[in-house]
C-alpha cells in the first residue's frame, strides 16, 4: 500500500511559491507539472517556471506547438508555463535598473562581456531567482498576477545551490542595487510563509543519502522552509495483501496459459522485490531527514501527459485541501 | 569495419562513464574496473560519490583521495588473475581547488593574496566548472602513474554534462580575454584606433557592472584575477595536456542513460556534443531497463486475456483446493503480468532512439537489465560485469 504521511501539513496551496528541488532524474518536472495542473483544476491563475536548459514543461501540459522560452505561454490544462533563460533576464533586469537601453544592448552584445559571463559563477542562478521574486511581485490592476508560483529548480549538484545564490551575494557584495535586491530575494527565499522547498527523491540507496544530505544543508545553510519530501515513483505493492506470496505460487504450478510458470512468477518477484526495495529506502529518507513523506505512484507506462500527471497530482493536492 | 567490442577499451590509459546524475555511472565504472581487473589490467576507478554499500561489499568503506586497494582474497573470488589489481580512490570536489592554487601560484604570497580574496572564498567552487576542471586534473595525473594500467572515470554531475570536459578551456579563455586583461591593466594604454574602440567598450561594460554592484566589486574581482594571473602559465599548460588525453586517442568514453525519454534525449545531445568535441565514445549503455525474462512480453487479446484467467483461476484451484482465493490470484497474476510487460515495452520505446543511433555511429550499444535489488553486493557488480563485456548477447 502506498501511503500519504502529509496529513495535517499546511497545505500546499496555502503559499505563494512552491520550489521543486532534488537530483537530476528524480522527475523534479513531473512533480512541478502535476503541481500546476492540479491548482489550475482549482482555479488558481498558477505558474509553473522550468529553469533548465531543456524545456519539458509545456508538452507534459499538453502544449502544442514550438519551444515556449522566457516568453511563456498559457498551456491547454490551464497553468501557465515559461523557461527562465538567464541572459533574457539579465537584459530585463539591466533594462529596468539602468533605463539606458541603448547602453545595456551595446554591452551585452559585447563578445567580451559574454566571455567573462560565462565564466562567472553564480549570476545565472540570482537573476533566474530575481525573475521569479519579480513574477511574485507582479501585479494586475488590484490583484497578484499570479495565485501560485512554482518552480522546477535547476538540479542539485555540487557547488553553490540555487537557493543559496542570494545569499552568497549578499556577503559578496559590498553596496549597491545588486546587493540590496539580491537581499529581497534572499528575503522571499527565507520567508515560511511565502515559499516552501520541496525536495522530489526516489527511494533508492544513493537519492536517498543524498536527499538526506540536501535537506540538511538547506536548512542549515539556506534557512527555507521544508515541511515534507516527495518520493517519486514507488513500486506499487504488486500483490494484493492476502496473497503475500503470489510468486511463489505462480512458480509452484504445473502449468500456466501463456508464458511458462516460472516466467510469471519472475515478473511478479521483480516487482516485489522493487516494492520492498522502494519501501525500504522511503523510510529511510523519512528518517534520516525528521519529515513526512509523500509517495507518488510508479506509473508503468510512464508519465504521458495531463491523465497521467491528474494521477499523480491528486496525491501531492488531495481532494480535501483547500 | 568489424563491430567494436567492449574489450577493446581495455587498451586505453582513461575510460569515462559519462552521462546525466542518477543513470548509474558509479556502477557501471566500478563493473568496467572489475571486468579491467579480470582481463589481468591494473586498474583504478576514480569515484564521485560512491554507493556506501558497494564500497563496504569491497571492502573500501572509507574511500579517500589516495587510490585504496581492493585485497586479493576479494579479487580472487570475483574471478581476478594473480597479475590483475583493482584499487578505487574518491575525488574531493570541494578541496582540489584549493590543491590547484597552491600548486600554480609562483609565491606562497600570491597564494596566500588568492586563499583571502572575498571573490575567491565565495565563488571557488562554483568558480567556472573549477571543481569539474580539478576532476580532470586528477584523473591526468593518475594515469600517468605507473602502477595503473588505466583509470575508469565516474564524471561528476554537472547540470550540464559537458561542463567538466570544458571547464580548463572556459577560465583560460577568460583569462586571456581583453575584458579581463583591461580590468587588470587599466594604465596599458591606447595607442591603435582598434584598441581605443575597445576601451570605450570596456569601459562602458565596467561602469554598467559598477553601477549595478556598487563600489568595491570590481576592485575584489580585478584582485581576485590579478592574483590569479601569475598562475595562468602553469594552468594553461597544464590544461592543454588534460585536453590531450581526454580527447586523444588514450581515452575512450562510454555514455549511460536510463530508460526514460528524458534521459535518452540528454544522452543523444550529449552525444553529437562528444562526437563534435572529437572525443572517442567507444560504448552506450541504456542502463536499468526493464527486460522481459524470457524473449518478447505477450501481448494477449482481450479474449485470450479472458481464456488464461479462466485457466489461471482453476490450476490455483486444483493447486489449493477451494479454501484458496483462486480468483483474486488470477486476477492478480494477470495484472502483475501487464505491468511488468507494459513496463518493459515502453522502456524498449524509450531506448531505441539512443540504441540506433549508437549503433549508427559505430558504438557498442548494451542493455544492462534493472536488476530486482540494488547493486550492492559483489554478485550484483559482477552480473552487471559480464553483461557489460558480453559482445554475444547484443546484437543491435
Amino acid at each position: 500500500m502506498l501511503e500519504t504521511r502529509g496529513e495535517g501539513l499546511r497545505p500546499l496551496l496555502a503559499r505563494r511559491l512552491v520550489v521543486v528541488t532534488g537530483k537530476g532524474g528524480t522527475g523534479k518536472t513531473t512533480v512541478a507539472a502535476a503541481l500546476g495542473l492540479a491548482a489550475a483544476a482549482r482555479g488558481r491563475r498558477v505558474l509553473v517556471v522550468e529553469t533548465g536548459r531543456d524545456e519539458n514543461l509545456p508538452r507534459l501540459l499538453g502544449h502544442r506547438g514550438g519551444l515556449v522560452g522566457h516568453a511563456g505561454v498559457r498551456t491547454p490544462s490551464g497553468p501557465w508555463v515559461m523557461r527562465i533563460e538567464p541572459y533574457e533576464a539579465l537584459a530585463e533586469y539591466l533594462h529596468l535598473q539602468l533605463r539606458v537601453p541603448g547602453l545595456v544592448t551595446r554591452v551585452l552584445k559585447q563578445p567580451g562581456f559574454r566571455g567573462l559571463l560565462d565564466a562567472a559563477p553564480g549570476w545565472r542562478e540570482l537573476v533566474t531567482l530575481g525573475k521569479v521574486w519579480h513574477l511574485e511581485q507582479a501585479r494586475d490592476a488590484d490583484r497578484p498576477r499570479f495565485d501560485w508560483l512554482v518552480v522546477d529548480a535547476p538540479a542539485t549538484g555540487h557547488g553553490l545551490t540555487f537557493l543559496d545564490v542570494p545569499r552568497v551575494v549578499v556577503s559578496a557584495i559590498r553596496s549597491g542595487p545588486l546587493r540590496r535586491h539580491a537581499r529581497w530575494v534572499e528575503e522571499l527565499v527565507r520567508d515560511p510563509e511565502r515559499t516552501l522547498l520541496l525536495p522530489v527523491a526516489l527511494a533508492e540507496e544513493l537519492p536517498a543519502r543524498e536527499t538526506a544530505e540536501l535537506v540538511a544543508r538547506l536548512r542549515g545553510q539556506v534557512g527555507v522552509a521544508l515541511d515534507r519530501v516527495v518520493v517519486n515513483a514507488m513500486q506499487p505493492a504488486p500483490f494484493p495483501p492476502e496473497l503475500p506470496d503470489l510468486d511463489e505460487r505462480l512458480r509452484a504450478l504445473p502449468r500456466a496459459p501463456g508464458p511458462a510458470p516460472r516466467t510469471w512468477a519472475a515478473c511478479a518477484a521483480h516487482l516485489a522485490s522493487r516494492h520492498e526495495l522502494n519501501r525500504r529506502f522511503a523510510d529511510e529518507i523519512g528518517t534520516d531527514t525528521g519529515l513526512p513523506t509523500v509517495e507518488l505512484p510508479l506509473l508503468a507506462g510512464g508519465v504521458r501527459g495531463p491523465d497521467d500527471l491528474a494521477r499523480l497530482a491528486s496525491v501531492l493536492l488531495p481532494g480535501d485541501e483547500p | 569495419m568489424s563491430a567494436p567490442r567492449s574489450a577493446d577499451l581495455l587498451a586505453r590509459r582513461v575510460i569515462a562513464c559519462v552521462g546525466a546524475g542518477g543513470v548509474g555511472k558509479t556502477t557501471l565504472a566500478a563493473a568496467i574496473g572489475l571486468g579491467a581487473a579480470r582481463r589481468g589490467r591494473r586498474a583504478l576507478v576514480l569515484t564521485i560519490d560512491p554507493a556506501r554499500r558497494l564500497a563496504d561489499a569491497l571492502g573500501v568503506g572509507t574511500l579517500g583521495p589516495e587510490p585504496q586497494p581492493i585485497a586479493r582474497e576479494l579479487l580472487g573470488r570475483l574471478g581476478v588473475p594473480p597479475e590483475g589489481e583493482l584499487f578505487a580512490m574518491m575525488l574531493d570536489m570541494k578541496r582540489t581547488f584549493d590543491e590547484l592554487v597552491t600548486r600554480f601560484a609562483p609565491d606562497p604570497k600570491a597564494r596566500e593574496r588568492i586563499l583571502a580574496n572575498r571573490i575567491y572564498q565565495h565563488v571557488s567552487d562554483a568558480l567556472a566548472g573549477s571543481a569539474e576542471y580539478s576532476a580532470m586534473e586528477k584523473v591526468y595525473e593518475m594515469s600517468a602513474r605507473p602502477e595503473f594500467d588505466l583509470v575508469v572515470l565516474d564524471t561528476p554531475p554537472s547540470a550540464h554534462a559537458l561542463d567538466f570536459l570544458e571547464a580548463p578551456e572556459r577560465l583560460i579563455g577568460m583569462l586571456d580575454s581583453r575584458l579581463v586583461q583591461r580590468l587588470l591593466h587599466p594604465a596599458m594604454s591606447a595607442g591603435r584606433l582598434g584598441l581605443r574602440l575597445f576601451q570605450r567598450g570596456a569601459h562602458q561594460a565596467f561602469s554598467l557592472v559598477e553601477r549595478i554592484t556598487g563600489f568595491g566589486f570590481l576592485e575584489d574581482v580585478s584582485e581576485f584575477l590579478l592574483a590569479f594571473e601569475g598562475m595562468s602559465e602553469g594552468f594553461r599548460r597544464r590544461a592543454e595536456a588534460v585536453r590531450r588525453l581526454l580527447f586523444g586517442p588514450d581515452t575512450a568514453f562510454v555514455l549511460a542513460a536510463a530508460a526514460s525519454g528524458e534521459s535518452v534525449a540528454h544522452a543523444r545531445d550529449l552525444l553529437s556534443r562528444l562526437e563534435a568535441h572529437g572525443a572517442q565514445v567507444v560504448g552506450v549503455v541504456a542502463n536499468r531497463v526493464r527486460a522481459w525474462p524470457d524473449g518478447a512480453p505477450p501481448l494477449p487479446g482481450a479474449g485470450e486475456r479472458d481464456a488464461w484467467r479462466a485457466e489461471l483461476e482453476s490450476a490455483f484451484a486444483q493447486q489449493h483446493g477451494d479454501a484458496f482465493p483462486a480468483r483474486l490470484a488470477a486476477a492478480a497474476a494477470l495484472d502483475v503480468l501487464d505491468g511488468y510487460a507494459a513496463a518493459v515495452t515502453r522502456d524498449a520505446e524509450a531506448t531505441a532512439p539512443l540504441l540506433a543511433e549508437a549503433s549508427l555511429r559505430g558504438c557498442f550499444v548494451r542493455r544492462i537489465p534493472e536488476l530486482p535489488r540494488d547493486v550492492h553486493d559483489l554478485d550484483g557488480l559482477a552480473g552487471i560485469e559480464r553483461r557489460f563485456f558480453d559482445d554475444a548477447q547484443e546484437q543491435p
